[in-house]
Formats: structure tokens, C-alpha cells, sequence
């Protein structure tokens, strides 16, 4: 603590700091409709999917998932895809949590939040942190949302649900924990854009389908090495996942979420706010 | 110590220079009025100081510190142009997670002080989005009042208030400087206003502080003027004019004489010199605003700042 002329000068710790604007973005959260309606979206999607291939003729049906935990994961890390089956999973809701954290952070500046946040001891990387991990759980929740859409999809369509509960657990482990290093991009795209969030939500939207990952397996090839980026490691927690595939997962999220936010960080310092 | 302390800012946004090597010193405990053109840099100015944007050069000091660190941070109350409020959320909500983020214990009753300080005890219920420009404008005083501020940086608070409004908010004003002992930088255009309350002025023209005075030096520099009117008054003025340094006639045709001189023996100067017969006379004291558009004309100041 430090004085000048009577006044006190305390600097606020890295906790307190992330405590207020955690409980700020928490309490927004679940105050706002749009993260209900990305619960309920995601929790749709997987019904829709299996509603939707088990009204095709019973051959389509059997070529799409033959297995209800296929609406959660591919059987295999298929970087390349050859049919909706084996893309259309919870990875998906990585491109819901895109769309829903450009819209929150487009609110941030719509609002005058932002301005109101960095005139305060509030620091850039507090707010790249508090976004990431806000947009972590939301995913989080996503993830579950989805697995229990699926769950009751794949038992209301009839699929069976046979599977190795060990490798199970890790894909969903696995995919929770991309959660993070998601929502790490996400928030430095929306740092990069900033107000203009149409074009934050066009770019989450394409990285969150996994396109250039999934183009970039086509030319190369389906190979492990894709599990330095977010989708592919995403895609690498899948039916046939074990210990190793959560330790990547954990490693990559980690990774890529230092870097997000580091390099964020530098931009929101080195750019205007307002 | 000074609250603030600027020294040769610069900024630039794309090729518009927006200042220009700007130097400006707030004594703790100050109510500064900030005074300038539309464009001539005031809110950069305050938001750099704010932190909202980056300078390309120069210093800022607050109360002796960089203006980046985060216990100085801790210490500053803003309100630049609109609150930062959601506005589907209620003025106490919106307080309470203004209160959250700045960590505040007995959030509640700090939220009800800061409030009443802005009169709007009253309507904590209603929703941001519902309320008028005057009491978002106070609302945005109390969120920036929460934490008890050293420093409170206002940006044009009394623009596009009407005359009640305008009165709360000297009222409220006045009420912090005397209350809360925080130094006030308050830049506005409407200086009949600005005049009642502020301590210290700044004038900034070009990105450019060009004067800098207290109230008291402001007061001496809005000199006395003898005004009058006759019914020859080219000849009196020309007349005038050799015998003073600054005659001037003014919008209602007066003639102004800026010189210590008393009315009587301007009177009689006219009738002796002249055989003029003066009709009306009487002293006076120029407004800020007057001595504003002065300067703003290339008049100088006695405070004036040299480059």
C-alpha cells in the first residue's frame, strides 16, 4: 500500500480482480436468454440429427450411427469426413459456443461495458481470462446439454448403446476440456473485431465447423499430427479415446488458451478501447 | 502532489494529430473545467487518462504514479459520454455488478450512499433503459462515485441537460467536491455553468492546452470593462481608442473600454474632448465564456502557456 497526501493506494489482487469480473459475466450469464436458448439448441441439435437420419430408409439409417454414442463421438479420429455421421457430434457445439461468445462480447461493447472496465484497476488479460473461462462453461454446459439430447435421441430412435464406458468418458472429458482452448479463440477473435461481432461470428462459425482443419486432412491426409489444432484434437476425443487423448486434450486446450490470451492481451494494450 | 499530471501527449488517429505535445497539471482536491472547440481534443485527452486509449507520446502521472497502474486505476471514478450500463437491467442491478467488479464490501450500502448523493434513491428500480438522459447522466456519476474515488474524470456530464437537470447536476457536483474530497475534471461547453462550480480552468485548442488559471486568475483576467453608449459612437470610439489600449464595441453596440478607469471620468473625458454626451454607462466583468471565445479569437490570456 502506498500513500500520497492522505490517500490510500491498494492494488487489487489477481483474485480479487478475476473474482468481480467473474461474478459480473456469471451473474449476465445466467440472466441472459441466450444462453438458455444454446442449451436448448444444443440439446435439439443431436435429436435432430438422429430424428433425422432415422427417417431415411433403414439402409441411411444404418450408414449414419448404428451406435446412439456416435451422435456424441466418431468411432475413430476422422479428420476427414465423408458423411454427416461422422461429423455431425458434440463438436458441434463448439461452433454454438463461437456464435454465443461473439454475441456476448458484441454486447460487452455494445453496452459501454468494456469502456466502464478498462477505466477501473480492471486489466486486459483479466478480461481475456474472465471471457475464456465464462465461454469455457458455457460449452461446458453445452457438452451435457448435448449428451443428454443425444442420450435421449439415440433411445428414442432405437440405436444401441453398447460401448466402452472407459473410452466414453474420455471423449466427453476430452471434449469438455477443448472447451477451454475454444473459448480462448473465440474471445481472441472477438478481441481482433472487437465491436463489429458480424464478422467475429463469421469467423467463429468457420473455425467452430473445423473447415480449414478438415480441408487441410484432405490434402494431407488423416493424420495425428492435426491434433495440434483445436478441431483436431476435438475430433481426436472420439469412441476409441483413452487416457492419452485426454492428456492431449488437456495439453492442447492449455496451450492454445495461454497463447490466446497472451496474444490478446497484447492487442487490447496495444489498440484503443473505446 | 498533483492529481494529474500531462506532459507533451500526442495522439494521433490514422493521420489526424488529435493532440499535440498537450501539457496539463490538476492540483489534488481541484474542480477543473476543461474548456474547448468541439475536436479540440478535450475527450482524448480524458480518455487517455482513462485508459481507453494508448498515446503515441508524452507522460501521464496520477497523483504521482503511471496512469497504467492498477492502484492508481483503483482510485479513478469516469463517466465518458454514456454510462456503460446494460439496459435491460435495473440503476440497482446495473450498480450492484459496477460494485461486484470493483470488489466493494457492504456493496449495498455503498450503492444506496452514492445513489442519494445523485438523487436517484428514488429510482433504483427502474430499468436503465426506461430513464432520461439526466439521470442516466447522474447514474453514471454514481457508478463512477462507487469505490470512493481520488479522482473523477467527467466528460461533458451537463450537455443536453435542461435547466432542472442542469441544476441537479451543479447541485450533485458541488455536493461530491465538498463530500467525497476527490479532484473533479469536468470538461463541458456550457461554461455559464462550468463557471459556478469549477476551481481551476484548462483551455485546449488543437490538441493544444493553451491556458491554464485558477478561478481567482480567471477572475482577474475577466477584467473589468467600462461600458457606455453615446450618441456619437465612431468618434467616441476612435476618441477612446488613443486614450486606452482596448476599445472594443460589443453585439449591443456598447462601447467597451478594458482598462481600470472609473465611469466619471469617462464621462467627462467625452464631454470635454468630444462635447459627447454619454447616454448609458456602467461597469462590468467579462464571462468565461466571453473570455473563452477571446482566447478562442487569438486574444491572449495572462495565463497563456507558452510553446
Amino acid at each position: 500500500m502506498q500513500t500520497a497526501h492522505g490517500l490510500n493506494f491498494e492494488s487489487p489482487s489477481l483474485i480479487k480482480r478475476l473474482k468481480g469480473m467473474l461474478g459480473v459475466d456469471f451473474y449476465r450469464l445466467f440472466h441472459t436468454p441466450l444462453f438458455y436458448i444454446f442449451l436448448g439448441i444444443a440439446a435439439i441439435i443431436p435429436a435432430l440429427v438422429s430424428m433425422g437420419s432415422a427417417m431415411g430408409d433403414a439402409e441411411e439409417t444404418t450408414s449414419l450411427f448404428n451406435n446412439a454414442w456416435q451422435i456424441i463421438a466418431a468411432n475413430e479420429p476422422l479428420y476427414v469426413v465423408n458423411d454427416i455421421g461422422e461429423y455431425a457430434n458434440m463438436n458441434m457445439v463448439f461452433i454454438f459456443g463461437g456464435i454465443m461468445i461473439s454475441i456476448f462480447i458484441g454486447h460487452d461493447y455494445k453496452s459501454g461495458y468494456v469502456k466502464q472496465l478498462f477505466t477501473t484497476h480492471s486489466k486486459k488479460q483479466d478480461y481475456m481470462t474472465s471471457k475464456t473461462l465464462l465461454g469455457a462453461f458455457s460449452m461446458a454446459c453445452m457438452c451435457l446439454t448435448y449428451l443428454f439430447g443425444g442420450v435421449l435421441s439415440g433411445a428414442f430412435t432405437g440405436l444401441s448403446f453398447n460401448v466402452n464406458a472407459g473410452s466414453l468418458i474420455c471423449a466427453i472429458l476430452g471434449k469438455i476440456i477443448m472447451s477451454l482452448g475454444w473459448a480462448s479463440l473465440y474471445t481472441f477473435i472477438n478481441i481482433i473485431f472487437r465491436a463489429k461481432f458480424g464478422i467475429s461470428i463469421a469467423l467463429c462459425f468457420i473455425l467452430g465447423t473445423g473447415i480449414p482443419v478438415i480441408g487441410a486432412a484432405a490434402l494431407i491426409g488423416n493424420t495425428p499430427a492435426l491434433n495440434v489444432f483445436l478441431y483436431g484434437s476435438s475430433v481426436y476425443a472420439c469412441l476409441s479415446a483413452n487416457a492419452l487423448a485426454v492428456f492431449i486434450c488437456l495439453m492442447n486446450s492449455a496451450v492454445w488458451t495461454t497463447v490466446y490470451i497472451v496474444c490478446g492481451t497484447i492487442i487490447l494494450s496495444k489498440r484503443d478501447v473505446y | 502532489m498533483n492529481a494529474i499530471e500531462i506532459r507533451n501527449l500526442t495522439k494521433n488517429f490514422g493521420q489526424k494529430q488529435a493532440l499535440n505535445g498537450l501539457n496539463m497539471t490538476v492540483p489534488q482536491g481541484a474542480i477543473y473545467g476543461f474548456i474547448g472547440e468541439n475536436g479540440s481534443g478535450k475527450s482524448t485527452t480524458e480518455k487517455l487518462i482513462c485508459g481507453l486509449l494508448v498515446p503515441n507520446g508524452g507522460t501521464i502521472k496520477l497523483f504521482g504514479k503511471d496512469y497504467k497502474d492498477a492502484d492508481v486505476r483503483a482510485k479513478i471514478g469516469v463517466l465518458i459520454e454514456q454510462p456503460g450500463c446494460f439496459s435491460n437491467y435495473s440503476v440497482w442491478n446495473n450498480m450492484m455488478l459496477q460494485a461486484a467488479n470493483l470488489g466493494i464490501k457492504n456493496a449495498e450500502e455503498e450503492v444506496r450512499k452514492v445513489l442519494k448523493t445523485v438523487r436517484m434513491e428514488g429510482s433504483a428500480s427502474n430499468k436503465f433503459k426506461n430513464c432520461s438522459l439526466g439521470m442516466k447522466q447522474r447514474i453514471g456519476i454514481a457508478m463512477a462515485l462507487l469505490g470512493n474515488p481520488a479522482l473523477l474524470v467527467l466528460d461533458e456530464p451537463i450537455n443536453g441537460l435542461d435547466a432542472d437537470g442542469m441544476r441537479i447536476m451543479r447541485e450533485v457536483l458541488i455536493d461530491i467536491s465538498d463530500s467525497y474530497n476527490c479532484t473533479v475534471v469536468i470538461s463541458s461547453h456550457v461554461l455559464g455553468e462550468l463557471e459556478k462550480i469549477a476551481t481551476h480552468y484548462g483551455i485546449v485548442r488543437g490538441g493544444k492546452m493553451i491556458a491554464e488559471m485558477t478561478a481567482e486568475e480567471l477572475n482577474n483576467n475577466c477584467r473589468t470593462y467600462v461600458a457606455l453608449k453615446t450618441k456619437n459612437p465612431s468618434a467616441a470610439k476612435a476618441l477612446l481608442g488613443r486614450k486606452f489600449t482596448r476599445v472594443e464595441t460589443d453585439e449591443n453596440e456598447y462601447i467597451r473600454i478594458y482598462d481600470t478607469v472609473k465611469p466619471e471620468a469617462v464621462v467627462e473625458y467625452l464631454y470635454n474632448e468630444l462635447n459627447a454626451v454619454v447616454t448609458e454607462i456602467r461597469t462590468d466583468k467579462i464571462s468565461l465564456e466571453e473570455y473563452y471565445i477571446d482566447l478562442m479569437k487569438g486574444g491572449r490570456a495572462d495565463n497563456e502557456i507558452k510553446a
